[in-house]
């Protein structure tokens, strides 16, 4: 919902966004105060606003000097549910494309940016030092609020949990034992839930419908009764989407990739029915499966339906009693639930930390297991390539170092890394320069590059196959479905490119020649011409299935990921020099922003959200994080252009001086938002601090 | 001592300068003189009560010092060693691999398990054979697989929707399809709310532990597939089992969980009873009315897994509760997999708005994984709407099993523990594999419960799971050549809590005919007395 009128430029698209940054957040909402009761009103004008005539909501004082009905606005009147392209800013490109140039995406899926400038290859340097994970400290005073906050918030709940359960003992009746049953959720339990998350409930589980790409539409929702329930009013909202895992921009609907998708739906139908070993394995699951570990430069992988499964599945088929899980603090749920199943130990390491993890190596390896002293069977330790809440990357020069001394055995999750980071996308090993095959595990998952969804777990190829008859996915677990299976191999092929077989690949770095496969057994990795990492052999691929040459050339991949780490350094640096406290490596596509007070989470997601080209973010607290540091997460894509950056960077640095944000660097040092747009490819080519 | 005291001089006058600088900055402080009262008459009131509030301080200091990740380092346990000590034993440790390699008859399985080429459905293209074969190992029940409509709508879904949601349910991955479906699925089978997983299997490992804490009681069936004792070994909760489908022993069990709490007289905690509609392990079918009874009058909670029975039985597929026409509302949390029973993807729980909601926020799968693709979602909606209205499925599933069991209950050698309407016919050997290792045969009159704390039943069947396997693998082997794709029911041996009989798993499907059904199972019952009889 607007707070202000939403103005349609007189000047047509182009000085959309220029305009935007004048007059945006004006003077007099400069307090959080008036801007919450505009919002209200705002709220309740657009409750009443279903009348079926299209009134703009605009306040006399601002002109609406719409002339041609072409005119791009976003009124929400306009978003008419037939009409497939919602008529909104984000709907035109900030350049208009000129003739030689093609755009062969959709612009809100995939955005169009023909500057070559705005692209970035990375990769690390070899000899440069790596920095771990170092918490930036606020001023006192926010660390003060920020507790104070939480107490006040906890306190009003228990309070009103008291008076609720004496005087409104039916909104409690779940909470309590009746009839003999005891209560489902004891209110302990669910008082986070109950008291503080549901005074946030808007910025969570909003429903969306189309393309979860470069934009997204909202299905506006409000809450009459507190936020018990959420109505939906019936409009959509299409926004900036800068929080959905789409680091490379393949979801989408129309393309390469979508039409291999459909062909594969023709030929094959949805379901492969059952389980990979009872009667569900197609000839696609092969072929994947090919793909994978050449992808990941491994010697075979194992696919599994769901990403989460994939851990939670497999992790117990690796280690058991008396072996060792050494685990990253922050490490995701789906480790941890897996680790649990497993009946191994866990010890956990200081998040990304090598000197904790060194001591701790040394004292589990000299004391043994616990009271026995037995020499533990195994020990494996379990990092994440890339952190999803943190965007730190793990420091796996050092874990390398590491594992030639104390021998521990190496899983690491690149749920978020693979695709995502690398000067090739093939991950957290691709970016360090360092052999994939040196890594024991290598596991992923394919909601977020490639746009699927499902895991996969890569390495040795006796390892595997244990994997796949001991793991519990391959036994009861669904098979992969069809179109998953054909959005995978189809993205992942135009990420490497295709190769007909005749054409030798001889300009590629070749490092690991997959070795041949005809003797294992198995029989069908027959061909030893893929040099890891490069591209990939149209053999291996099924016969029917045709890229477009932009993908089979491997080019448009390659932009992609240029244009991924253009769009992740300039995000990073760019909230950077506004004055922000960010986390994490500058090449990771997700950029958390502190906000540390937990009551600006719902101020920063509205005022995003309620802008007027809006912006839908994610806003995360405890328990995901650690109390103090509620953030923002911000997920970069490869189909944001570089002006979708800019307007998120103009919209945080707004935000920003409203809510007293900008704790990081000192104001002598920062850039202003002008000089920050304006500077783009210098800031992004700035050397690492 | 001239010396000593000129060099203790300074540092007494260093520590009385900040002694009293101390105490000029704390009667600064506001409020600083009602503490100072407070101390002084509480000292002169009670001298003794001025230490324990010392000792109370430096209490409370040394317990906020300690780190929370600590480790036995203080424990009687800790050796300490040099660091010379160290390297040593560090050089001294060799692990075992990671993974040892697999024995023959694994690697021989796993080559031989088959790959489908082109579509799955009925009568499939096999890349190992490179022919097709009629089809009783996938589950593809209802017959959807390959319907031509349901692949149109996914398509239009594709166009509109791409393929992944790329996000959480939390943060941008809830789509209109999935509250669609999610409608659809409580609306089907009558209850308020439901809610989807991504995956099937993941779906009832993630709803125990959402619900059931340590210190609450599980009643569990001894015979539960693996994603169950999974869910019920994560939720830490106190499990009692009963016997494998008998719901007499559930009643033993159930009464004897109410004598230990009134004997301790503990506070009432949530009780559940986790069990199966259709086992996964055999297709034995639990006697849903009767059950519904004990968890009413015992007032526990029912966690009842429909992943195989929900699409498969009853008039229009709606599960157990159309079968024996029991409201669905009675049951707290009905699980069911929209990949087998819908053949789409995924799984999803149905029961009252609280305890969906609920799962919300604390299923670990739905809240950690990124939903399900929007077109596997409309998918799933699809079928609910051809089960709905084409009720001729169910019929000729129904014929077909009928069918089956006809054929295969007059075969000697097999014995088959599924129940009769079950869309899974598991078959056993009956042929005792080794004399040393005949069943036990359990006399009527003398029954004695189990111990109700023990996974494992009191009169354990025995069998020698290579030899069966063995001969099992040669059954399905000579049907496939014969035909007819049929697989064993395949088990991560050492991985569950009990192991389960190996048996040989026909799937039907109501794409097949009954002629097709009656061809096909008269092949694997050939296939059966061929291999058995040259054992022989």
């Amino acid at each position: 919902m607007a707070i202000r009128s939403r103005t349609p430029s007189s000047g047509g698209s182009q000085s959309m966004f220029k305009k935007r940054s004048t007059q945006s957040l004006s003077p007099t909402m400069a307090s959080a105060a008036s801007y919450l009761s505009a919002v209200s009103q705002a709220d309740a004008r657009a409750r009443t606003a279903r009348s079926p005539t299209p009134t703009p909501t605009a306040t006399p004082a601002l002109s609406f000097a719409s002339t041609t009905s072409s005119e791009p606005t976003t009124d929400i009147d306009e978003l008419d549910e037939d009409d497939e392209k919602f008529i909104s800013p984000l709907s035109v490109p900030f350049r208009p494309p000129t003739s030689e140039q093609v755009f062969n995406t959709v612009h809100t899926e995939f955005g169009h940016c023909a500057s070559e400038e705005f692209r970035l290859t990375s990769a690390h340097k070899p000899g440069a030092p790596i920095h771990g994970h170092v918490d930036k400290d606020p001023p006192y005073y926010i660390l003060l609020s920020t507790y104070i906050s939480y107490l006040v918030l906890i306190c009003l709940g228990h309070m009103r949990d008291f008076l609720g359960k004496r005087f409104h003992p039916k909104a409690y009746r779940h909470l309590m034992p009746h009839d003999g049953y005891a209560s489902l959720n004891s209110d302990f339990d669910s008082f986070y839930t109950r008291r503080l998350k549901v005074r946030m409930d808007e910025c969570f589980a909003q429903p969306v419908t189309g393309v979860a790409g470069r934009t997204i539409v909202l299905l506006d929702r409000v809450s009459l009764d507190y936020n018990r329930t959420q109505v939906p009013t019936g409009n959509k909202t299409r926004a900036l989407n800068i929080s959905s895992y789409n680091y490379l921009g393949f979801a989408q609907a129309r393309g390469g990739c979508a039409d291999v998708v459909e062909e594969a739906i023709k030929r094959y139908g949805i379901s492969t029915c059952g389980s990979r070993l009872e009667g569900g394995t197609s000839e696609l699951h092969t072929v994947a499966e090919e793909l994978v570990a050449r992808f990941v430069g491994a010697e075979d992988a194992l696919i599994s339906s769901m990403g989460f499964a994939t851990n939670s599945t497999i992790i117990p088929a690796l280690v058991g009693k008396g072996c060792l899980v050494i685990s990253d603090e922050l490490n995701h749920s789906s480790i941890r639930f897996g680790v649990r199943q497993s009946g191994a130990h866990v010890r956990m390491f200081r998040h990304n930390d090598m000197r904790s993890l060194e001591s701790l190596l040394r004292e589990v390896i000299s004391q043994g297991q616990p009271k026995t002293h037995r020499p533990w069977k195994k020990i494996m330790l379990i990092v994440e390539g890339l952190y999803s809440m943190e965007g730190t990357m793990v420091n796996l020069p050092a874990i390398m170092n590491l594992k030639e001394s104390y021998k521990f055995y190496l899983f690491v999750d690149e749920a978020h890394s693979i695709g995502a980071i690398g000067p090739n996308g093939r991950g957290i090993a691709d970016y360090f320069g360092i052999d994939p095959r040196s890594i024991d595990i290598l596991m992923g998952t394919f909601t977020k590059s490639f746009g699927a969804a499902g895991g996969y777990i890569a390495g040795k190829k006796d390892v595997i196959d244990r994997l796949r008859v001991k793991g519990y996915s391959g036994t009861y677990a669904e098979a992969m479905s069809i179109p998953l299976l054909s959005q995978v191999i189809a993205s992942m092929a135009s990420i490497m490119g295709v190769t007909t077989p005749t054409v030798s690949s001889s300009n590629s770095s070749s490092t690991i020649a997959i070795r041949s496969h005809a003797a294992n057994g198995n029989g069908h990795l027959t061909d030893d011409e893929y040099h890891h990492p490069g591209p990939v052999s149209s053999k291996i691929l099924p016969s029917w299935m045709t890229l477009p040459p932009e993908l089979s050339s491997g080019e448009e991949g390659r932009t992609r990921l240029r244009r991924l780490a253009f769009n992740s350094f300039y995000l990073h640096r760019g909230l950077d020099k506004l004055g922000f406290i960010t986390y994490g490596h500058p090449a990771s596509p997700i950029v958390p922003l502190i906000l540390f007070n937990p009551g600006k989470m719902m101020m920063f997601h509205r005022m995003m959200k309620d802008r007027e080209v809006p912006i839908v973010v994610v806003v995360v607290a405890y328990p995901a994080t650690p109390l103090i540091t509620t953030r923002v997460r911000f997920c970069v894509s490869a189909s944001h252009t570089k002006e979708d950056i800019d307007c998120v960077l103009r919209a945080c640095d707004e935000i920003g001086d409203i809510m007293d944000l900008k704790h990081g660097l000192a104001p002598a040092d920062r850039w202003s938002i002008d000089e920050i747009c304006d500077r783009a490819v210098e800031l992004v080519s700035l050397p690492e601090a | 001592m001239d010396t000593a005291s000129s060099t203790i001089q300074p540092v007494i006058a260093y520590i009385a300068y900040t002694l009293s600088t101390l105490e000029r900055g704390f009667y600064k402080l506001p409020g600083s003189g009602v503490i100072e009262r407070y101390v002084r008459s509480s000292h002169q009131n009670d001298p003794g009560r001025t230490f324990l509030e010392l000792v109370l301080i430096v209490f409370v200091i040394r317990t906020l010092l300690q780190s929370r990740t600590r480790a036995d380092k203080d424990g009687q346990h800790f050796i300490e060693f040099t660091p010379k000590e160290i390297d040593e034993l560090v050089e001294e440790w060799t692990p075992e691999p990671l993974a040892s390699p697999l024995d023959e008859r694994d690697l021989s399985d796993l080559a031989a398990v088959p790959i489908i080429a082109g579509s799955n459905g009925p009568r499939p293209k096999l890349v190992n054979t490179g022919k097709s074969a009629y089809n009783l190992a996938s589950l593809n029940f209802s017959g959807l697989a390959g319907n031509e409509h349901i692949k149109q709508r996914a398509i239009e879904t594709l166009r509109q929707y791409g393929v992944g949601s790329c996000g959480p349910p939390g943060f941008y991955g809830t789509v209109d399809v999935h509250m669609d479906l999610e409608r659809d699925i409580a609306d089907f089978l009558g209850t308020e709310a439901a809610i989807l997983y991504a995956q099937g299997f993941a779906t009832i490992s993630s709803v125990i532990p959402s619900f059931c804490k340590r210190g609450d009681i599980i009643v569990a069936d001894r015979g539960v597939t693996l994603s169950i004792q999974k869910g019920i070994e994560i939720s830490r909760s106190t499990v009692r089992w009963f016997d494998h489908n008998d719901l007499q022993s559930l009643e033993e069990v159930l009464m004897s969980v109410e004598k230990e709490r009134k004997k301790k007289r503990g506070p009432l905690t949530r009780r559940f009873i986790v069990t199966e509609g259709i086992f996964e392990r055999d297709g034995a079918m639990v006697d849903l009315p009767k059950l519904i009874e004990l968890k009413e009058k015992y007032k526990y909670r029912l966690v009842l897994d429909e992943t195989f029975s929900f699409g498969t039985v009853g008039r229009t597929g709606r599960g157990l509760t159309e079968l024996y026409n029991v409201s669905a509302s009675k049951i707290d949390m009905l699980v069911g997999s929209v990949a087998i029973g819908l053949c789409a993807a995924g799984g999803f729980c149905a029961g009252s708005q609280i305890v969906v909601d609920h799962q919300r926020i604390n299923g670990p799968a739905f809240v950690f994984s990124a939903s399900m693709p929007p077109l596997l979602a409309v998918s799933g909606s699809e079928g609910i709407n051809i089960l709905r209205s084409s009720p001729s499925i169910l019929d000729t599933l129904q014929q077909n099993v009928q069918a089956a069991r006809s054929i295969l209950d007059r075969v000697e050698s097999i014995t088959i523990p599924s129940h009769p309407a079950s869309p899974i016919i598991h078959i056993h050997l009956r042929t005792p594999t080794s004399t040393s290792l005949a069943v036990p045969l359990v006399k009527p009159g003398s029954h004695k419960p189990s111990n109700p704390l023990s996974p494992l039943p009191r009169d354990r069947p025995r069998f020698d799971i290579d030899i069966e396997e063995k001969i099992l693998q040669d059954i399905v082997e000579e049907a496939l050549a014969q035909g007819v794709l049929i697989t064993k029911a395949k088990r991560p041996r050492g991985m569950e809590i009990s192991e389960a009989r190996p048996s040989i798993r026909l799937a039907m499907t109501s794409a097949l005919t009954r002629k097709e059904t009656e061809k096909a199972v008269g092949i694997v019952k050939a296939a059966i007395v061929k291999v058995l009889a040259r054992r022989r």
